[in-house]
């Protein structure tokens, strides 16, 4: 097992790397370049901020020096924003993004899987249909449909939550409904639908039938056998479910005017600045490649038929 | 051999017809009332974008700046517009009754623009115009805006799926067929890609190719179909894998066939079904990533608009023009509603197996 992990581990590495290589080349060989929006430049000016930001040089050894430099964990000085470093861009903007996803997260897996539960044994009952009919919406529509539609309702029509924005203190925390709502509504749709498709499966298996056969009550039937095995899908989707609200939150912080990483984000693609992108790709990639990491780790766990070899 | 022995028998012995896996999965999407439902709605969608341009009266260029803003209505566009202007009129006369002078020059003018407008409600044919979407804030019909931004969204989902399930086949059948090193090679590479945060980089691909003034939907093409094609690849590679070693495979191959006849003529048909479940499952989600990076302001740029931009636009006017925000919205949900139940119809229909799952 622990060697697995190591394993498994290491393999992250080479993942990493062809993420940093990939989008530094990728937007080097864009057209244009950090500077070339600024109005009636000096040509001395424009070559001594080359030269001040070393793009003056191959682009070979520019690449190494970058390497060098992450792998110090510094992340460079911003293109477009003279005074801050991009460690302390994400810095600023990171634990707001994590915070909402992470909620995002939670209020998803725990609704998900409860709805699913009272959906799958409630199979073709009226409870069933409401929630999947309603997982089915969460599915359908965008995220950015959902959170203006909500904006309108309850900020602008019945004003008992705040438009947009983000506060600290108790105000804070209504602020952050709107937004962790419509974050996770989808993953939370889909989440019920696995879970609910899982536990049916289970639920007609022949250990389940034994189980209910040697006379064990209904209640220990579902909390000590068919939720153990049909739970295990909702914790493999939770990897991709964490990308999706990633990438989510990205437009989730531009309709709630959140200062996020994803707002950041969207601006210095536009501002193509250029140290500012990368920070936050090989960021956002960390997380993702650590987040999946640990859901291989938890699913080896949790199901003892997987073997490591 | 005669041809009655060629019929197929069941246990008593008794002639039947054949099957083919097509005319019952038919059979099976049929009972299901829902997916017919979803085939129908989707139908009259692609209809309807299709035929748009043949109907001159849907318009969604002209400005006709004295219907801005209307709310979505059967009345005529005249008497929308007098409604307006007389509420306007009022709202005014009370606020200079309560003595907000300034505002006098603009009750003035509402009140020139209202004997205009009764004076061209029967003579004008524009005031004839009916918008049952209403309009946006240059005078445009919403109705004609929301269909002309469905062929778009349409038309990228579409190129999308092919793209995605173009090169899918290609790779996964030749990674599938091949095996070996190729095999490894492109796997290790689709393991890569899928570990991308793959909306971020068409994000930056969009935000870095794309130039003021000119249409970026060509780039939108790439950036979408670059990233779309992995899902496909494993599954047609993983079902070329189970099939490669079959009876009738190698009877093809004692036969002389080439390799390339062997995985078109023989095996790709086999993962058809696959292929089409996985396209009518891909469409909405390739709807909803061009939607999304329009919504961000880096999809289809002006003059073209797709549903995307349509509701970024609308949330812009949302607190006084809400229908700006709630056609294109409410027009795409239904859509992808509906796509999402065809696609979950067509998998349980050609698919048997995969009930229930989601």
């Amino acid at each position: 097992m622990s060697r697995y992990i190591i394993r498994r581990f290491l393999s992250l590495i080479p993942t990493i790397f062809i993420i940093i290589t990939l989008s530094f080349f990728l937007i080097r060989f864009a057209p244009g370049g950090p500077f070339s929006s600024e109005k009636n430049v000096p040509e001395q000016v424009l070559q001594n901020l080359m030269r001040k930001y070393h793009m003056d040089e191959p682009l070979l050894k520019q690449y190494l020096e970058y390497m060098g430099d992450v792998l110090h964990g510094d992340l460079g000085p911003s293109f477009r924003y003279r005074d801050s470093t991009v460690n302390e861009l994400i810095g600023q903007s990171l634990p707001n993004s994590m915070l909402l996803g992470t909620i995002a997260l939670v209020l998803a897996t725990l609704a998900g899987i409860a709805v699913g539960i009272v959906s799958a044994l409630k199979q073709n009952h009226w409870q069933d249909y409401t929630v999947m009919s309603i997982a089915v919406i969460g599915i359908s529509v965008p995220l950015f449909v959902v959170g203006p539609i909500l904006q309108l309702v309850f900020a602008m029509r019945l004003h008992v939550l705040p438009l947009s924005g983000w506060i600290t203190g108790r105000e804070g925390f209504k602020a952050l409904i709107m937004p962790a709502l419509t974050l996770s509504f989808p993953y939370f749709a889909y989440i019920a639908r696995l879970s609910r498709a899982s536990l049916l499966e289970i639920l007609r298996s022949d250990y389940v039938r034994t189980a209910r056969a040697k006379g064990l009550a209904e209640r220990t039937v579902i909390t000590k056998h068919v939720l153990k095995g049909g739970l295990l899908p909702v914790v493999s989707y939770l990897g991709p479910a964490f990308s999706g609200i990633i990438t989510g939150s990205i437009v989730i912080e531009q309709v709630f005017a959140i200062p996020g990483v994803g707002r950041i984000f969207v601006q210095s693609a536009l501002n193509r600045d250029y140290t500012l992108i990368m920070g936050e790709v090989i960021v956002y990639s960390l997380i993702l490649v650590l987040m999946n990491f640990v859901v291989d780790i938890v699913y080896g766990f949790l199901d003892p038929r997987i073997a490591y070899n | 051999m005669s041809r009655k022995a060629e019929k197929a028998v069941n246990e008593f012995n008794q002639q039947m017809k054949p099957v083919s896996l097509w005319a019952d999965a038919w059979k099976r999407l049929r009972r299901n009332k829902m997916a017919l439902i979803s085939l129908w709605v989707v139908g009259f969608y692609a209809l309807v974008a299709l035929t748009a341009p043949l109907f001159p009266f849907l318009d969604y260029r002209t400005q006709v700046i004295e219907h801005a803003n209307l709310p979505p209505s059967l009345q005529p566009a005249g008497k929308l517009v007098i409604q307006k202007l007389e509420n306007q009129k009022k709202l005014l006369e009370e606020r200079v009754n309560d003595g907000m002078d300034s505002l006098k020059p603009d009750l003035e003018r509402v009140e020139v623009d209202l004997q205009k407008a009764r004076q061209e409600v029967d003579t004008n044919p524009i005031n004839k115009k009916v918008y049952i979407f209403g309009t946006d804030n240059l005078g445009r019909d919403m109705l004609s805006k929301t269909i002309y931004g469905a062929r778009i969204s349409m038309m990228v989902g579409l190129i999308g799926t092919l793209t995605a399930v173009f090169v899918g086949i290609l790779v996964g059948a030749i990674s599938g067929y091949v095996g070996g090193w190729l095999d490894n090679l492109l796997m290790r590479f689709v393991d890569i890609m899928y570990g991308l945060p793959y909306m971020l980089i068409v994000i930056i691909l969009m935000a870095m190719f794309r130039r003021e003034g000119q249409s970026s939907i060509f780039i939108l093409f790439i950036g979408i179909a670059l990233v779309s094609w992995l899902t496909i690849a494993r599954v047609v590679r993983g079902q070329i894998i189970s099939l490669k070693n079959s009876e009738f495979v190698e009877a093809a191959r004692s036969m002389g066939a080439s390799p390339g006849r062997i995985i078109f003529r023989h095996l790709l048909p086999n993962t058809l079904g696959v292929i089409i479940v996985f396209t009518s499952l891909s469409l909405p989600s390739f709807i909803m990533n061009e939607s999304f990076l329009s919504f961000l302001g880096m999809g289809v740029s002006a003059p073209l608009s797709s549903w995307g931009s349509l509701v970024s636009e609308g949330a812009n006017t949302m607190e006084l023009y809400p229908w700006q925000l709630l056609a294109p919205a409410i027009e795409m949900t239904i859509f992808l509603f509906f796509m999402n139940f065809l696609g979950d119809g067509l998998r349980d229909a050609l698919d048997p197996q995969s009930k229930n799952r989601t």
